[in-house]
């Protein structure tokens, strides 16, 4: 495969850009189809290091009705080209996102899609009830997080409680509801369907893959946690096939993209996979720049694909 | 090598801009092996070496697409454009940094965290464990640069003493141990009984890094005389500038960041020794 970023094709991501090629999800323009995932963006670290309204769009750390102190520490490991992580949604909670986080980025020009953690359903609907009538742009309900004990993966695995928690989401908000899935299932488009059918407007995909390190000193797990989730570009082909799979039984469904992006080309690939959009997380780990250098690698990248760039601005994709 | 923009000229960039530089590669102008499998690695960034404080620290990436994690290292000692910092070499990207040569290059991020706190007029006692010594040769190096603070310094090693070398250059008085002696604390005692801990006229205060036990017994000891304490800590680190939340240490405020946060922290915040 080819290297898009060899130093003799070197982009400075700083100088003002004319956006080119623009997408569609859930009806809501992104001026390029590359935004953060979820819990690898902090507005407040990342806004040292580039514009973020240049991207596609942000999504933001998890927020949930209260302040969660998250998992004890050690968080993290690592695994062969990727990260674990088990920070269990550390996070504020909605009413500081509601004061701080999101005036802040909507200030500076961001695409806010506001991601909702809960530990039970009535956790997401007092998210979502504050968030119904904020400036977020878009929401989306992690229902796929593999590092709490409540919630999260135990409602994404679950078709039937998955179905639920939508049918009480879906008429609290006119916003556009995004179900952010996990690869931990058998089959992802049996939630994925299920999520449709319960109202969301689109579908991300995928959150990080169950998985485990141990210290061979000491045979006991890195981890505090124990498990975490497996992020980077191990997970690449996991998040691909997740999205090929379910651009197959469900043809119209906007999908965002998720896992082991790292560059322009493996964008490209997801949205040659069915995808609408991508969201980069892991690589903002390895460099702070990451989702904005990808953003403008695959902007060049699609000037040589027209058929694939049109049918993405009409809110298609390419299969 | 994977996509990453390893062209110095991205600081340029980033600069002009009004952002902080991204990631990028730098020339190894230096590698040493201070003691078994401890190295001293120095590379030439102009940036980190105008901007760094003493126990802010900078990720040093490998070249193996395997280990893309960034390797965080507290700064030793800057001189010129160059910057140096001093690691164990504990696992396989360790191993994989201790194997450049002068003349390679490194990936850099840098310079992260907050770092102490040295604006005081003070006579600082720089206590350090093993690998926590590094940053404190720095912090030496810079009080040094200001005549009307001194520099302590009181380090504890396993066995070879390998930073003296270098605090020496710096630090006014210095003081060090091993594990075949006794511990820091046992030191500081010692120290205290002779009055060697005094500089003329001047409030003492902590800085210290290195093992959790250490601090924690650094950090009673300076509360029981009442003198401020500033803590650089350690964690399990993934991004190292604040955005994914892996690193975090228990305080009275809560769960921090220790990479933005920190890494240093006052006694208090810890909710040590009180």
């Amino acid at each position: 495969m080819i290297d898009s970023n060899q130093n003799d094709n070197h982009i400075n991501i700083y100088e003002p850009h004319e956006w080119k090629h623009s997408t569609k999800v859930a009806g809501v323009e992104w001026k390029n189809p590359v935004g953060t995932a979820s819990g690898t963006f902090q507005y407040a670290a990342v806004r040292w290091f580039y514009d973020v309204s240049q991207l596609g769009a942000v999504s933001t750390k998890g927020c949930s009705p209260v302040p969660w102190e998250g998992n004890p520490s050690p968080r993290t490991a690592e695994g062969p080209a990727s990260n674990l992580n088990a920070v269990g949604l550390q996070n504020p909670g909605v009413d500081h996102y509601l004061e701080d986080d999101l005036p802040k980025l909507k200030k500076a020009g961001a695409l806010v899609v506001a991601n909702v953690a809960g530990h039970c359903d009535d956790d997401y609907m007092q998210v979502v009830a504050k968030l119904a009538d904020s400036d977020a742009d878009m929401l989306e309900i992690n229902v796929s997080c593999p590092n709490v004990t409540h919630g999260g993966m135990s409602v994404g695995t679950d078709p039937v409680a998955l179905s639920s928690l939508m049918d009480k989401l879906r008429p609290m908000t006119d916003k556009p509801i995004i179900v952010k899935l996990t690869p931990n299932v058998t089959d992802i488009t049996v939630p994925a369907r299920a999520a449709v059918e319960h109202g969301a407007d689109a579908l991300s995909m995928i959150n990080t893959v169950l998985g485990m390190r141990l210290n061979i000193r000491t045979g006991e797990p890195i981890i505090a946690n124990k498990t975490g989730g497996v992020s980077g570009p191990a997970v690449l082909p996991i998040g691909i096939a997740a999205v090929y799979r379910t651009r197959t039984v469900l043809p119209d469904i906007p999908i965002i993209g998720i896992g082991g992006i790292d560059s322009g080309e493996k964008a490209l690939e997801y949205l040659y996979a069915g995808a609408n959009a991508v969201e980069v997380g892991a690589a903002a780990l390895f460099d702070p720049v990451a989702p904005l250098r990808i953003a403008r690698e695959l902007d060049d990248l699609l000037d040589s694909r027209p058929e694939l760039a049109a049918k993405l601005a009409a809110g298609n994709t390419w299969r | 090598m994977t996509t990453f923009t390893p062209t110095y000229d991205v600081v340029a960039e980033a600069q002009a801009a009004g952002y902080f530089p991204p990631r990028h590669s730098v020339e190894i102008t230096g590698v040493r092996e201070l003691t078994d499998r401890v190295m001293r690695l120095t590379f030439r960034d102009p940036f980190i070496a105008s901007h760094a404080k003493p126990a802010q620290f900078v990720n040093l990436f490998t070249h193996d697409d395997f280990m893309l994690m960034p390797r965080p290292f507290g700064v030793s000692e800057v001189e010129g454009d160059e910057v140096s910092v001093i690691f164990a070499v504990i696992g396989h990207g360790t191993e994989q940094l201790a194997r450049l040569e002068p003349g390679d290059t490194v990936d850099v991020l840098g310079p992260l965290g907050r770092g102490f706190n040295l604006k005081e007029d003070a006579n600082y006692i720089l206590v350090g464990g093993g690998l926590g010594v590094p940053p404190l040769i720095y912090a030496a190096q810079k009080l040094a640069e200001n005549d009307a603070s001194f520099a302590t310094a009181v380090f504890g090693y396993r066995n070879d003493h390998f930073a003296e070398e270098y605090v020496s250059r710096y630090a006014d008085w210095s003081w060090s141990i091993d594990d075949a002696e006794g511990n820091v604390v046992d030191l500081l005692n010692k120290l205290e009984q002779g009055d060697d801990l005094k500089a003329y006229d001047r409030k003492p205060v902590i800085l210290s890094c290195g093992p959790l036990p250490m601090m924690k017994a650094v950090a009673a000891w300076s509360a029981e005389r009442d003198i401020p304490a500033q803590l650089s800590m350690e964690q399990r680190m993934g991004c190292g500038y604040g955005t994914c939340v892996l690193c975090t240490v228990d305080t009275v405020d809560g769960r921090l960041k220790v990479c933005s946060g920190g890494p240093v922290f006052t006694r208090e915040q810890l909710g040590w020794g009180e």
